[in-house]
């Protein structure tokens, strides 16, 4: 399986959007949640649209824009969206209002805006297009399954490129309720010392990032994604290995042929048991990189990582806030990401230089 | 009247999110949708929500709203009837 990926957008809790150096200057925190930095949007998106759209609206119009810009394609023969939660602070503002207001008076825009296929709709709205527009929200495989699709369509011809993003916001409200079910940290830690002070729960995150996936190569693609795959529950960490050897074989590679393994450890103990076994197994000589201390966890966070790859191959450097070492005068060629959302949903990428 | 149609530029400028907008760029006369303010269908909606929550006014026949949400000055004299009808 070939494709390539022509064009990114990124807006996270780093310095991603727009023409920036790439991840060189960290932002760091101290807190309990990492915030995506925002562009401004009345350069992107036309006034009279913005007034209606929440955060993660605009968030996801701006992303998927400069990935469109960036690749030079105006119109995608297909936008596929996937997201967790979904525009949460239009659910948030809707569900308030029907409880505060007793059913009565509700007023239109929050409820319309709340769905979570409103991104993708905003997208083709924009853009006037009638192609295959479609959205997954399938918890930690949102974005998986979004890309599957995209993948899908170029192998069969459907289409010859395809826009795919994942996209997440994380409110005042979710991170409380979310919390309470131990999946953040309850005190506050400096995202760079994430894996320094492993203990319950992580640091949550949020994002919106769009791949701009054609099937045929141009000279300024990023990276071939050559594989993708989802497994669910592993019953072991042996049943998560064995997927792992799968998924090399598959795409006839050794793990030895892998330059930077990306791995989604962050800082909750239980979560990063999966890699303390790995580290000792399977990935014990590979060069390793965690990402999430950059964007915090989130069910589609494994976007990020897919950028970072992306943007390794392209810019033939590993930034040094990875504190990935033994990479100096060594060529990515092949990177290999595997994520993992609370040891349920993990997922498998494979991306080489073109 | 016109202590109404202030009210009613303000409310509609935080019913609508119209960040941009001061109560003062809205002129009474002013046609509301497409070539004036350019709203749209799901702004009448909200309109129409503005009415009953503030003034306590249900639009009773649909089909008078293309008159009623015509400009801030019509909309201040819809008010102004049915409260002086309520009355």
């Amino acid at each position: 399986m070939k494709m390539y990926i022509r064009g990114t957008g990124n807006i996270s809790p780093q310095k991603t959007f727009g023409d920036v150096p790439f991840l060189e200057e960290p932002v760091l925190y101290n807190g309990i949640r990492l915030t995506c930095i925002e562009p401004d949007y009345k350069d992107i998106i036309d006034p009279k649209m913005i007034r209606r759209m929440s955060r993660i609206i605009r968030m996801g119009v701006a992303a998927a824009n400069a990935c469109l810009q960036e690749a030079a394609i105006p119109v995608p023969d297909a936008i596929i969206t996937g997201t967790a939660y979904g525009c949460l602070q239009d659910t948030d503002l809707f569900l308030t209002k029907m409880v505060e207001q007793k059913e009565e008076l509700l007023t239109p825009t929050a409820f319309i805006q709340s769905t979570h296929n409103t991104i993708g709709a905003q997208i083709g709205l924009l853009l006037k297009s009638h192609n295959y527009n479609n959205a997954f929200v399938h918890r930690g495989f949102s974005f998986e399954s979004a890309l599957l699709d995209g993948i899908m369509l170029l192998m069969e011809n459907d289409a010859s490129n395809v826009l795919v993003g994942a996209i997440d916001e994380i409110t005042d409200n979710s991170h409380a309720i979310l919390k309470r079910f131990g999946l953040y940290r309850t005190a506050a830690v400096s995202n760079m010392d994430l894996y320094s002070t492993v203990s319950r729960g992580t640091i949550a995150g949020e994002g919106a990032t769009f791949f701009l996936l054609a099937k045929e190569p141009s000279s300024h693609d990023y990276a071939q994604l050559n594989g993708l795959a989802t497994f669910y529950k592993p019953k072991d960490h042996a049943e998560t290995e064995q997927h792992i050897v799968n998924f090399l074989a598959t795409h006839s590679v050794h793990i030895s042929d892998i330059d930077l393994v990306i791995i989604g450890r962050n800082g909750n103990a239980k979560d990063d048991a999966v890699y303390d076994r790995l580290t000792q197994t399977i990935f014990n000589t590979s060069i390793l990189a965690n990402y999430k201390n950059l964007c915090g966890e989130y069910p589609t966070a494994a976007a990020f990582a897919l950028w970072l790859a992306a943007g390794i191959i392209k810019n033939g450097i590993v930034p040094a806030v990875l504190n990935v070492s033994n990479t100096t005068g060594k060529t990515m060629k092949k990177i290999l990401i595997h994520n993992h959302y609370q040891d349920t949903h993990h997922s498998l990428l494979l991306v080489s230089a073109c | 009247m016109d202590k109404l149609m202030s009210d009613l530029k303000t409310q509609i400028i935080a019913q609508l999110n119209m960040q941009d907008v001061k109560p003062e760029d809205i002129g009474d006369d002013q046609p509301l949708f497409v070539d004036g303010l350019g709203l749209d269908s799901i702004d009448a909606l909200e309109l129409i929500v503005l009415l009953q929550q503030h003034y306590k006014i249900k639009l009773s026949n649909a089909e008078d709203g293309p008159k009623v949400f015509q400009s801030v000055r019509t909309i201040a004299e819809y008010i102004t009837a049915h409260q002086n009808q309520a009355a």
